[in-house]
C-alpha cells in the first residue's frame, strides 16, 4: 500500500440561470440545495438556481 | 563430505526433504498463518469503520440538539438492535410478513431517533436514522467476520477461515462505500442514487405536490395530452419513500397505461460508469417487498412497466453524486419523454418513478 494516493472527495455546487441560460461551478456550500435559489447572475440580472450538486476525487 | 556430488551430500537432501515434511504435516497451519494475516488488516479497517461510524454519528446527533444530555449510550444501545426475518419454510405470505418487520423496525427507529431530542426536524431524523443504519451495518459486518475469524483461529480449523478470505473483498467494497458515504449523509448532499429522484424532482419542479403515502411525493403534470403521475420519495431528507404503496393509491383512483421507471443500477466489470440503459421490468432495489408490490399492482392492472438506469459503482451509488452521473440527468429525463411518447398515445396517463435515496434533492 505503500503507493497507494490519498483521495479527496472535491464538493461542487453548479449554478444555472434561468434567463441567459450561463452556468458557473464553484465549491459547495453546506446550505446549498439542489433546485433552489442561489444567488444573482453574474452575467444578467437573473437569479441562478443550482443545477448540480457533485463530488470530484482527487488523488494527493 | 564436501567432495560428495549434489544427489549423495546428505545436507542437500535434508535441505530438500525438510520443506516436504514440514509441508506435509504443517501446511495448513502455514496458510492459516498467512491467511490470518490478511483477515487481520482487514478486521482492522472494519473496526475503524465502526468506530468512526460511530462517533460521526454522535456528532452529528449532538451539534443537531442544544441539549447537554450525551446521546452516546442511547446511541450505542440501538447499534447492536437486529432483526430476526420471518421463517420461510412457508413461502405463502412471505412478503408480507418481511413487509411488516422491516416496517416495524424503520417505525421504530424513527421513533427512537426522535426521542432523543424534540427540537430534531423531519430532514435531520432522516440523516440521524440513516447514519445509524450505517453505523449498525458495520458493526455488523465486524463481528460476523471478526467471529468468523476467531472460530477458525481457535479450532485451528483451515477450511473454515477459506469463506472469509472469499468474502472478503465484497464485504470491504461495501464496508469502505458505507464509510465513505458518512459525509454526503451529513451534509444533505445528493448521492449517486439519487439520480431517479433527481430526474423526476426536476420534471416536478412549478407543479402543485402532494404527500400521498410515506415520506412519497406526488405531482400530477400534463405533457403532450398526456397525464403525467411523478413519484419520488420526499426531499430533500434522506428516504426512499414508499413508491409501492404510492402506485396503489394511483391505480386505485385512475386508469394507467404505463409505468416508467428511474433508478441507478450497480454496473457490472467492465461497464462504464455513468452509462445510461433502457429496460423492462419494475427497477427497484432494497429487500425486494416493494418490487414485488410494484410487479403485483402492474400484473394485476395489465400495464407494462419501462425502466431507465444510470448504471454505477456500489460507492458511487452511496457516495457524494460524481459529475458524471450528475450530467447524466438531463440526458435521462429527454429519454423518460421520449419513452412516454413511444410507449403511450394521446390522453393516455403514465406512472413516473424516481426510484432511489431522495437524499439532498428536492421537488
Amino acid at each position: 500500500m505503500i503507493f497507494s494516493k490519498k483521495e479527496i472527495v472535491l464538493a461542487y455546487t453548479v449554478e444555472k440561470c434561468p434567463k441567459c441560460k450561463k452556468s458557473s461551478k464553484r465549491d459547495f456550500s453546506e446550505t446549498d440545495v439542489l433546485f433552489t435559489l442561489s444567488s444573482k447572475c453574474t452575467f444578467c440580472d437573473g437569479i441562478t438556481v443550482i443545477e448540480k450538486i457533485f463530488g470530484e476525487i482527487l488523488q494527493k | 563430505m564436501f567432495s560428495m556430488s549434489d544427489e549423495t551430500n546428505p545436507l542437500m537432501m535434508l535441505v530438500w526433504i525438510l520443506p516436504i515434511i514440514l509441508f506435509v504435516f504443517y501446511g495448513q497451519h502455514i496458510q492459516l498463518l498467512v491467511t490470518s494475516g490478511e483477515i487481520k488488516k482487514g478486521i482492522k479497517k472494519l473496526d475503524g469503520f465502526r468506530t468512526n461510524s460511530k462517533k460521526e454519528l454522535i456528532d452529528y446527533v449532538q451539534k443537531s440538539t442544544s441539549s447537554n444530555d450525551d446521546p452516546t449510550k442511547k446511541i450505542e444501545q440501538f447499534l447492536d438492535y437486529f432483526t430476526i426475518m420471518p421463517v420461510d419454510m412457508d413461502p405463502n405470505g412471505i412478503v408480507d410478513k418481511v413487509r411488516h418487520t422491516v416496517r416495524s423496525r424503520e417505525e421504530y427507529t424513527r421513533n427512537h431517533v426522535k426521542s432523543i431530542s424534540p427540537e430534531l426536524s423531519e430532514i435531520e431524523i432522516s440523516r440521524i436514522q440513516t447514519l445509524l443504519e450505517i453505523a449498525s451495518s458495520l458493526q455488523m459486518i465486524y463481528k460476523i467476520v471478526n467471529h468468523m475469524f476467531l472460530t477458525a483461529k481457535k479450532q485451528k480449523n483451515y477450511p473454515l477461515i477459506l469463506p472469509v478470505q472469499m468474502i472478503l473483498p465484497f464485504l470491504m467494497e461495501h464496508a469502505t462505500a458505507m464509510n465513505a458515504a458518512i459525509p454526503a449523509f451529513k451534509l444533505g448532499q445528493p448521492l449517486g442514487d439519487g439520480i431517479g429522484p433527481m430526474v423526476v424532482g426536476k420534471m416536478m419542479l412549478n407543479s402543485e405536490k402532494e404527500i400521498i403515502s410515506f415520506q412519497t411525493s406526488l405531482a400530477k403534470v400534463e405533457y403532450e395530452n398526456r397525464k403525467l403521475f411523478l413519484l419520488k420519495a420526499e426531499g430533500p431528507g434522506s428516504t426512499v419513500g414508499r413508491p409501492d404503496d404510492a402506485l396503489q393509491k394511483i391505480v386505485d383512483n385512475d386508469k394507467i397505461d404505463a409505468v416508467i421507471m428511474v433508478d441507478a443500477a450497480l454496473k457490472m466489470e467492465g461497464e462504464d460508469s455513468a452509462s445510461v440503459a433502457r429496460g423492462f421490468g419494475a427497477a427497484i432495489g432494497g429487500i425486494g417487498t416493494e418490487k414485488f408490490q410494484i410487479e403485483h399492482i402492474t400484473t394485476q392492472n395489465r400495464i407494462p412497466i419501462f425502466s431507465i438506469v444510470v448504471k454505477q459503482s456500489v460507492k458511487e451509488a452511496i457516495t457524494l453524486m460524481t459529475k458524471e452521473i450528475a450530467d447524466q440527468a438531463d440526458n435521462v429525463r429527454s429519454q423518460v419523454y421520449e419513452m412516454i411518447l413511444e410507449n403511450t398515445t394521446e390522453g393516455q396517463s403514465v406512472v413516473v418513478i424516481g426510484v432511489g435515496n431522495t437524499a439532498g434533492v428536492p421537488q
